[in-house]
Formats: C-alpha cells, sequence, structure tokens
C-alpha cells in the first residue's frame, strides 16, 4: 500500500547522466545506485524528479522486505540484486524493517531545498529516511498558543464561528419552513397561451402573480 | 489633532448633556475636582512612601539573592527592604530590565519595583515565555488599572468621574473593564470620543511611568479615597483580607488605585491601547454604573491593524461576566446570580 502521494500525470521520464548510455538499461543502473544511497546515508540529495523516482522504488522494497521477511526467498533475492553492497542487505532487513514495522505514514520524507540563483532550472530536494539520526531539516517550533496575542485571537474566531453556526442553523430553518411551504401550497398553473399563474393549490386562489414577470 | 482637542469633543458632547440634566459634578462629600483630588492623594502616598523609607535608611541590612535564568545563574547580595528585582536585574543584564514583567520570588508573583524583604530565589517572567500563563494575567489587571487612569484624568473638571472597581476577567473573555460612575446617563460615545479616550491609554507607551507598590493602613487609604464613595465601601473589607489589615495601593505617575495582585513594571511594556465601548449598566449595590471595556497589546508582542480591529470589535460587546453585585457576600443581600459567576466567586 503507498502510504505516500503520487501525482495523477504520468512521470517524465528525463535522460539520466551523460555519458553513461541510456535507454531503461540506465535507468535502472542509476535507481539502484541513489536508492543504495539512501538505505546507506539515509539523507541524500538530488534533483526532485530522480529522487522522487527513486522514493517509490525504496519505499516498496522496504514495504516487500516487512511483508514477507528475510526468509522469503524472491524478496532475498530482490534485495541483493538491488544494492551493490551487501551491508545494506543486511540493513534493510535488520535495522530498517524493525524500525519501519509499525509505521502508518510513510518511511521517506521529501522536501524541496531554496534555489540558488543561477543553479540548475529544476529543484533541489531532500529525500531522506525517517528515523534517521541527524538533526531535523526543520528547526523545532516552539508553541506559541500561549501568547496574549494568539490566545485574543482564538477566542475571537471562536466565537465568531460559534455565532455563525448559530445563524446559520436560523437560516436553514427559515428556508426549510418557506421552501416546504411553497412545495405544497403553491403551484404554477399554465394557461393556453403560455403565461402561467402562481395559484395557491389548496384554496384555488391566485393572487395575480405572473410568472413571466417575477 | 492634539490629544487636547479631542478630550474637548469629548467633554463638549458630556457637558452638554450634563448640562440638560442639571446635576453637580463635583464629590458629593468635599465638592472638589478629579484634579484636586488627585493632587491629595498623591501628596498623602509621597508623604506615607518617604515615610516608609526613612523606617529603613538608617541601618542597611544585606540579604543573599539567588538568580535563576538567562544568561546565567548568579548570587547577589542586594538591600533588604530597599532593593527590587529591577536593581538584581540591573546587576545581570540589560534585557532582564526591559522586558521583565513580573518576578517570582520565592515561588510568590512579586512586582518588579517592590522591594525585597528576605533572602530568596528570584526568577523574572515576560510576555514571550515558554508559559505566559502568569505574564497574560498581570498584563490584563495593568489594563483594568489603566483605564481607571483614563477615566479619571481624560474627562474636563465638570465631569466628577468616581471609579467603582475592576473584576478579575481572564483574558479569553477578550476584554478588561473597569466599573465607573460618570454621572452622564444618556450618554452613548461616539467613535471619535471612544478614540480620544484610547489616546490617553496610548500616550503612556512614551511616558515611561514605574508601577509603584505601597501598602498603608486602613484608616490612611480611607482618608486617601474619601472623596469616592465606593472606595470608602470597600476598604473596610479589603482590609479585613489581609493579613496585616493593611491596603495595597499602586500608583503609576499621578494615577493612585487599590488593587492586590502585581502590576507590569513599567508602561512602555504596554504599547496598544484601546476603549472599546462604554455600556451602561445596574447595580443594586452601588446604583447605576457604566463599564468601560477596553483592550490591550504589549510592546513585546505585534498585531496587525487588521486583526486589532477585529479584537476592538469583539471587546465592544457588552461583558456581562462578573458585573458589580456578584461580589456581595451572601449575609448582606441574597441577589439573583448566574452559575458561572457563582464558581468564579467562590473561585476567587
Amino acid at each position: 500500500m503507498l502510504k505516500f502521494s503520487v501525482k495523477r500525470r504520468p512521470r517524465k521520464l528525463k535522460g539520466v547522466w551523460t555519458g553513461c548510455g541510456s535507454g531503461p538499461s540506465e535507468r535502472i543502473k542509476y535507481l539502484r545506485h541513489w536508492v543504495g544511497k539512501l538505505i546507506r546515508d539515509e539523507r541524500i540529495e538530488g534533483r526532485e524528479d530522480r529522487m522522487n523516482e527513486t522514493r517509490g522504488y525504496a519505499e516498496q522494497l522496504i514495504s516487500l522486505a516487512i511483508q514477507n521477511g528475510e526468509n522469503h526467498r524472491p524478496t532475498m533475492e530482490m534485495a541483493t540484486k538491488w544494492f551493490k553492497e551487501k551491508e545494506m542487505t543486511y540493513k534493510l532487513f535488520k535495522v530498517l524493517v524493525p524500525r519501519y514495522e509499525n509505521y502508518q505514514t510513510s518511511f521517506t520524507r521529501i522536501q524541496r531545498l531554496p534555489i540558488e540563483y543561477p543553479g540548475n532550472p529544476y529543484y533541489n530536494v531532500v529525500l531522506e529516511l525517517k528515523g534517521n539520526p541527524y538533526p531535523s531539516i526543520f528547526p523545532e517550533q516552539r508553541d506559541k498558543a500561549g501568547l496574549l496575542n494568539n490566545i485574543l485571537i482564538e477566542a475571537a474566531k471562536k466565537d465568531f464561528y460559534n455565532e455563525h453556526r448559530q445563524s446559520q442553523v436560523v437560516r436553514d430553518s427559515m428556508e426549510r419552513d418557506i421552501v416546504g411551504l411553497e412545495r405544497d401550497t403553491l403551484q404554477v398553473r399554465m394557461d393556453k397561451s403560455g403565461s402561467g399563474k402562481v395559484e395557491n393549490v389548496k384554496t384555488g386562489s391566485t393572487d395575480g402573480t405572473d410568472v413571466d414577470k417575477l | 489633532m492634539s490629544v487636547r482637542k479631542f478630550c474637548t469633543l469629548c467633554m463638549q458632547n458630556a457637558s452638554q448633556s450634563a448640562l440638560k440634566s442639571a446635576k453637580k459634578f463635583y464629590s458629593s462629600s468635599t465638592k472638589l475636582t478629579n484634579t484636586e483630588v488627585r493632587k491629595k492623594r498623591n501628596a498623602l502616598f509621597e508623604e506615607e512612601k518617604q515615610r516608609q523609607r526613612a523606617a529603613y535608611v538608617k541601618r542597611v541590612e544585606k540579604i543573599l539573592v539567588n538568580y535563576k535564568g538567562q544568561p546565567k545563574d548568579v548570587k547577589l547580595l542586594m538591600n533588604k527592604g530597599i532593593s527590587t528585582p529591577y536593581n538584581c536585574a540591573m546587576h545581570i543584564n540589560e534585557f532582564l530590565m526591559k522586558r521583565s514583567i513580573v518576578a517570582l520570588v520565592n515561588g510568590e508573583l512579586w512586582d518588579i519595583h517592590r522591594p525585597l524583604e528576605e533572602p530568596c530565589d528570584i526568577e523574572f517572567r515576560h510576555m514571550l515565555d515558554q508559559d505566559p500563563k502568569l505574564p497574560n494575567q498581570v498584563f490584563w489587571r495593568t489594563g483594568a488599572f489603566i483605564l481607571g487612569h483614563v477615566m479619571e484624568t481624560a474627562f474636563k473638571d465638570n465631569v466628577y468621574v468616581e471609579l467603582c472597581s475592576f473584576p478579575p476577567i481572564p483574558v479569553e473573555k477578550g476584554c478588561f473593564v473597569y466599573d465607573v460612575d460618570l454621572k452622564l446617563p444618556d450618554w452613548k460615545p461616539s467613535q471619535r470620543e471612544l478614540t480620544s479616550l484610547s489616546m490617553v491609554g496610548g500616550e503612556l507607551w512614551d511616558k515611561n511611568w514605574d508601577f509603584e507598590r505601597l501598602e498603608v493602613d486602613a484608616s490612611l487609604a480611607l482618608k486617601m479615597f474619601e472623596d469616592n464613595r465606593f472606595k470608602r465601601e470597600q476598604i473596610p473589607d479589603i482590609a479585613q483580607k489581609h493579613k496585616q489589615k493593611r491596603v495595597v495601593l499602586y500608583r503609576m505617575g499621578e494615577h493612585i488605585d487599590i488593587t492586590s495582585g502585581p502590576l507590569i513594571a513599567n508602561t512602555s511594556q504596554l504599547y496598544r491601547f484601546q476603549v472599546a465601548q462604554i455600556h451602561h449598566i445596574k447595580s443594586r449595590r452601588f446604583g447605576p454604573l457604566q463599564r468601560v471595556q477596553g483592550i490591550a497589546m504589549p510592546s513585546a508582542l505585534h498585531m496587525h491593524w487588521w486583526s486589532w480591529d477585529l479584537l476592538c470589535k469583539r471587546a465592544s460587546k457588552p461583558m456581562d461576566y462578573l458585573l458589580p453585585d456578584y461580589f456581595i457576600s451572601p449575609s448582606k443581600e441574597p441577589t439573583q446570580q448566574k452559575e458561572d459567576n457563582v464558581r468564579a466567586a467562590v473561585e476567587n
């Protein structure tokens, strides 16, 4: 099961490093390189499109390892084939699986980096495994809910929405009364000429309102 | 436009309605105006302050004060009965002097300019603390205190303002309140008048007035407040609650009032001030009163004018919390009390 969002539009498979050949086989090579690097370093930087690609493969590997375990032959084969280094397969099954066994969210996190002008036309991005030992990318924000201005604004917001909800309830009930009344008792009666007159069904009387002129 | 002109406009309306109702606007007992009463009170306050100081000047004792906090823990040797937490801050760092709203002396809330009595552990609290609950309460109490100052000073001398009391309204309610007797039953303040009243509070930031605390005997307090019929009634009750049967007074500039809790250190810590609205209320104990509602912001916190406007609109709605009648003790007069106000009175 995918635990992170994927865009609906098809991924544009841009070319990989020039001079290494091209096509699907080269693509697999660079994916192996980056996935291995991610598992090894737990935090890597690169072009947004490439990191997005590797993210899916890395997450799939980890979730397969969690689902099937190391004794499952096809999973073990896949893992050994994916990683250039043997230590990475060991790390996957012995370190990452126990870490991510009970996760409800995705195992990786991706965050855009600031643009350094002139630079390249693509966003650079940080892709990291959750629970890594490095200090977090975002500084820890202190809780500012207790500050005087925030308390006052929150209280004002609460008041506003309570009032809004009350008036909405009143409006809804009024609408129901009016609409119900009209639906039951009033009807448009069409003449041969094509003009309509609003007629009270119960009493049969019209108050002369011409539908065309409404 | 200067404040004086705004106040004049305010006063034109007030004086016109005053002339219409043809009432006397002097203190009923001594026939003084607000300015004269203020001068008299200040003279008595100053005299008492000097007298209390003189008791310590003869022999200065030293006390060991333990400061814990930023930038580092320090031990200070201060003068008993003379040194204040502000003096301790002067020895430590400038930012402590400027930003501290209130101090905690042996865990007890203490004014910044209140002299220390015994060897203690001292901490400072400011508006941007990790847990600013206490500074918020202190600030809100100061706002109500300042409302009293605004009402006593803004009006011209032909209007005699008698301050009644200010209840401890929590910050979440969105405004602080002072119940006042303006003797203007038909007055509905216009936006301009409210703005001119707010400007009196807004000027305080520039004035850098300290909030001084003084404990006086109930008899002296009665003498100082003999021109205010409400305070005269309240002082004996207030003195009863105090351990040494004394009354705690606070002075800001020339305004003196009675309040128990600590106030902020200096008016430079208050930045925005708004008198939101004045509502007419009736009280069984005190008669018809005007409830002045206000809102304020400290200089440490910033707010966009749009959000400030929103808060002012909320503050101008009638605040029925802790009306003057709810502080009557059950033995004196049974009153119809709302459940939450009863709980509030019991908790207080």
